[in-house]
C-alpha cells in the first residue's frame, strides 16, 4: 500500500511544480535553520569533552552582597485634647528591600575557607578564567587568554589531550612554571602542535616549559575556552592572598551523580547564610549563585538576575516559543497550499472511497504523500544546514564554537521533519478525508 | 442481488426541496443486466449511487447482496463496497499519474493481498479486457475507448459480484461503445457478474435483460 502512496506522492509533487517548489523551500529553508540551531545548542550544552560531566558539575561564579532594610513608615496626628494640642504617633514596619548590591566572581581565600568541604561533592576546583596576557613572537603581538587553575581541575573537566599531560598538584604546590596550551596558542606561538611538549614559552615576565596541549573546546564556556592553562599558585600579586570576599576566581564542584547536584546547590546556598560578613553596616547579606552548566549558559543569555534556574527556564520557555513559531509559519503556509493541492485531487479521494477506501486510509495516504515531500525537503535543508554550518565555522562568526553535525542533530532533524509533516498534512488530509463520495466524484480533475 | 424499497432521495437547501427519487422499488436478481434509462436529471445517477452505497437515501430500505446497508460511512460499509461491488465511470476516473497497471490494482490496495498478488490480478483483469499489452502505459497515452477497458478492469479485478456502470459508453463513439457494451456482457454472460448499468442509449439498453425507466424521479416503467 505504501509503495503505491509512495509512487503517486512523487508523482503529485511534478504536477504542479510550482506548489512543490514553494512547499520543498518553504520546508528546506524552515529545517535548515531548525537544524543549525539544533547543532548550536547540541555544541554549547551537549555532553563533549571537556563537559563530558556535565550533568554532574555545579558551578559557583558568583558572588552577590546586598544591604537590605526595612521600610518603616511614621505617622504623626495632631488633635486638641481640653483645649491643648495633643499628638499621637504610629508607625508601620514594611516589607525589606534592597538598598544597595554588589555583585562579583569570588575571591581565592573565601572559596578556600568557606567551600572546600561541600556535602554531596565529590571533587572540586577553584579556578580564575578572566585574564590576558600580551606576547611578543617574531615582532607579532599575540593575546592570549589565561586559565588559572588547581590540579582538579583536570580531573573535572576532561580536556583531549593531543600531547602531554596536565600539571600535577605537586606542581601546583611547588609553583613549578609548567604550562598548557590550547591547539590554537600551539600553533600562534610556535607555528605546529607536533614537538611542542618540553618547549618554552615566555609569558608574564616567566619561562614556562609546555607540557601539554589540549584541543580546543568548541564551546562559548569562558571557564573552559582559554588558550594558556596554568597552577593557580602561578598567579601574580596577591591574588590567592587578598581576604576580601571579591576576587577573579569561580569554583567547580562534581557530584557523585546527576541527582545529587542538588544537595551541592541546596548546601552552598545553606551555607551563605552561616558565613559572617566583614562589614555588615555595608552588606547585611550573602547570596550564593550556585549554577548547573546549562543554568550559567542560560543565565548569561537572559536577563534575570542572579537566578541561573530561573534564567533556564525562561531560556527553555523562549527557546520552545521561538521554535513552535518558526515551525508553525511555514506549517500554516503549507497547510495553505496542501488544501488546494488536495481539493483538486477530490475526484481521485472519491473514487478511492468508491473502491472501498476508508477514510483512514485516505487519511493515512494523505500525511504520508506530505511526510514524503517534508522529508524530500528535509533533506534539502540538511543540505543547506551543511553548507550554513561550514560557513558559519569557516567564518568564526561564533568566535570558538565550532557547530558540528552529528548524529544526534541529524535525528532531532528527522524527527523535525516528522513532525513538520504530520503537522501540515493532517488537517487537510482530515477535510479531504471526510468528502462525500458523490460530492467528490463530481470534481472531474483527474 | 439488490433491492430498493420505497427510495426516496430529497435535496434540501435553505430555499428550494428538490426530489431526485420519489419512491422507487426496484428488485435485481443475481446475475442480470438491467439498464437504467431516463432524460438528464431524472435520478438515474443518484439511483445508481444508492444501489452502490455511496449515496444515503432521505427514506426507504437498500439491501445489497443480502446486507442491509445501516451506516453509509462505516469501515464495514467501505469494505463490503471494496468486495462486492465495481464501479465504472463515464468520465473513467483513472489516476493520470499512475500507469494503467497501477490503477487497476487500485481496488486490491485495500485488501490484504501481497504486492505480488495484486499485480498477478491486475495483469489477469487487463488481459480480460484485452489491454495487457498496455500495462506500463499512462491513461494520458490511451484513447477513450481504452480508458473505459482499463476502469473496466479496475471495476473486475477483485471480482466484485456486482458491477455499476454509470454511462460507460457516454464518452466513446459507436464502435468503441459497442467494444465496452461487448465486454460487459461477455462478463454477465460468463462470470454471472450482475451489472446496473445507466445510460441514454436505447440501442445498448435493448441489449441488456431489462430497461427500468425513470422520469422526474419516478419509476415510469
Amino acid at each position: 500500500m505504501f509503495s503505491s502512496y509512495f509512487k503517486l506522492a512523487i508523482k503529485v509533487l511534478g504536477r504542479h511544480r510550482f506548489f512543490t517548489f514553494i512547499s520543498l523551500f518553504g520546508i528546506s529553508f524552515t529545517l535548515m535553520i531548525l537544524m543549525v540551531t539544533t547543532s548550536f545548542l547540541e555544541t554549547e550544552l551537549g555532553s563533549h569533552p571537556p563537559l563530558t560531566e556535565k550533568d554532574r558539575m555545579v558551578l559557583l561564579p558568583r558572588l552577590i552582597m546586598k544591604q537590605m532594610v526595612t521600610d518603616t513608615t511614621w505617622s504623626v496626628d495632631t488633635t486638641m485634647l481640653d483645649g491643648q494640642p495633643a499628638y499621637d504617633s504610629t508607625f508601620t514596619v514594611g516589607k525589606k528591600r534592597q538598598n544597595s548590591y554588589s555583585s562579583s566572581s569570588l575571591s581565592y581565600s573565601f572559596l578556600d575557607r568557606y567551600m572546600r568541604d561541600i556535602p554531596g561533592a565529590e571533587a572540586h576546583s577553584f579556578f580564575c578564567s578572566d585574564t590576558q596576557f600580551d606576547i611578543f613572537i617574531n615582532g607579532k603581538k599575540l593575546n592570549f587568554k589565561t586559565l588559572y587553575s588547581d590540579a582538579t581541575y583536570w580531573e573535572i573537566f576532561d580536556f583531549k589531550f593531543l600531547a602531554g599531560r596536565p600539571f600535577q598538584p605537586s606542581e601546583v604546590e611547588r609553583q613549578v612554571q609548567v604550562a598548557v596550551l590550547s591547539r590554537k596558542a600551539a600553533v600562534d606561538y610556535f607555528g605546529t602542535t607536533e614537538q611542542v611538549v618540553g618547549r618554552s614559552i615566555e609569558m608574564d615576565g616567566k619561562q614556562l616549559e609546555v607540557i601539554g596541549i589540549v584541543e580546543q573546546p568548541s564551546n562559548s564556556k569562558d571557564y573552559v575556552t582559554s588558550e594558556v592553562y596554568l597552577p593557580l599558585t602561578l598567579m601574580s600579586g596577591s591574588a590567592l592572598t587578598e581576604t576580601g570576599f571579591h576576587g577573579p576566581f569561580a569554583a567547580v564542584f562534581l557530584a557523585e551523580s546527576p541527582q545529587a547536584r542538588a544537595t551541592i546547590v541546596e548546601s552552598i546556598r545553606q551555607k551563605a547564610d552561616r558565613i559572617p560578613l566583614p562589614n555588615p553596616e555595608d552588606y547585611n547579606k550573602l547570596e550564593l549563585m550556585p549554577a548547573t552548566v546549562i543554568g550559567l549558559y542560560a543565565y548569561y543569555m537572559m536577563p534575570v538576575q542572579d537566578d541561573p534556574e530561573g534564567a533556564l527556564q525562561m531560556f527553555t520557555l523562549v527557546a520552545i516559543g521561538l521554535m513552535l513559531l518558526f515551525i508553525l509559519l511555514p506549517t500554516l503556509n503549507l497547510i495553505n497550499l496542501n488544501i488546494s493541492r488536495a481539493m483538486e485531487r477530490s475526484a481521485e479521494i472519491g473514487v478511492r472511497k468508491a473502491f472501498g477506501a476508508h477514510s483512514g486510509s485516505i487519511l493515512a495516504q494523505l500525511v504520508f504523500e506530505n511526510v514524503v515531500l517534508t522529508f524530500l525537503g528535509g533533506i534539502l535543508g540538511w543540505l543547506f544546514a551543511l553548507a550554513l554550518i561550514y560557513l558559519v565555522n569557516d567564518s568564526q562568526v561564533l568566535g570558538d564554537t565550532q557547530l558540528q553535525f552529528n548524529t544526534a542533530v541529524f535525528l532531532y532533524s528527522l524527527l523535525i521533519c516528522l513532525v513538520f509533516g504530520i503537522l501540515s498534512g493532517l488537517l487537510p488530509a482530515y477535510r479531504m478525508s471526510k468528502l462525500h463520495i458523490v460530492n467528490a466524484i463530481k470534481f472531474n480533475n483527474l | 442481488m439488490i433491492q430498493l424499497e420505497n427510495i426516496t432521495k430529497v435535496y434540501q437547501t435553505k430555499v428550494i426541496e428538490t426530489t431526485a427519487l420519489d419512491n422507487i422499488n426496484i428488485e435485481v436478481p443475481e446475475g442480470e443486466f438491467l439498464s437504467i434509462m431516463g432524460p438528464s436529471g431524472c435520478g438515474k445517477s443518484t439511483l445508481l449511487n444508492i444501489m452502490g452505497m455511496i449515496d444515503e437515501p432521505t427514506t426507504g430500505q437498500v439491501t445489497v447482496a443480502g446486507k442491509l446497508v445501516g451506516n453509509y460511512h462505516s469501515k464495514a460499509t467501505a469494505r463490503f463496497r471494496n468486495e462486492q461491488l465495481g464501479f465504472i465511470f463515464q468520465s473513467f476516473h483513472l489516476i493520470n499519474e499512475l500507469s494503467v497497471i497501477d490503477n487497476v490494482e487500485l481496488p486490491l490496495i485495500y485488501r490484504k493481498v501481497s504486492g505480488k498478488q495484486r499485480r498477478q490480478m491486475a495483469e489477469a483483469a487487463l488481459t480480460q479486457v484485452g489491454l495487457s499489452n498496455r500495462m506500463k502505459h499512462f491513461p494520458s497515452q490511451l484513447s477513450g475507448g481504452q480508458k473505459q477497458r482499463v476502469a473496466i478492469a479496475r471495476a473486475i479485478v477483485g471480482q466484485p459480484r456486482i458491477i455499476l456502470a454509470d454511462e460507460p459508453t457516454g464518452n466513446l463513439d459507436s464502435a468503441m461503445g459497442n467494444e465496452i457494451m461487448d465486454i460487459l456482457m461477455r462478463l454477465n454472460q460468463e462470470q454471472g457478474t450482475t451489472i446496473v448499468m445507466v445510460t441514454h442509449d436505447e440501442t445498448m439498453a435493448r441489449k441488456t435483460h431489462r430497461l427500468v425507466r425513470l422520469f422526474d424521479g419516478q419509476q415510469v416503467s
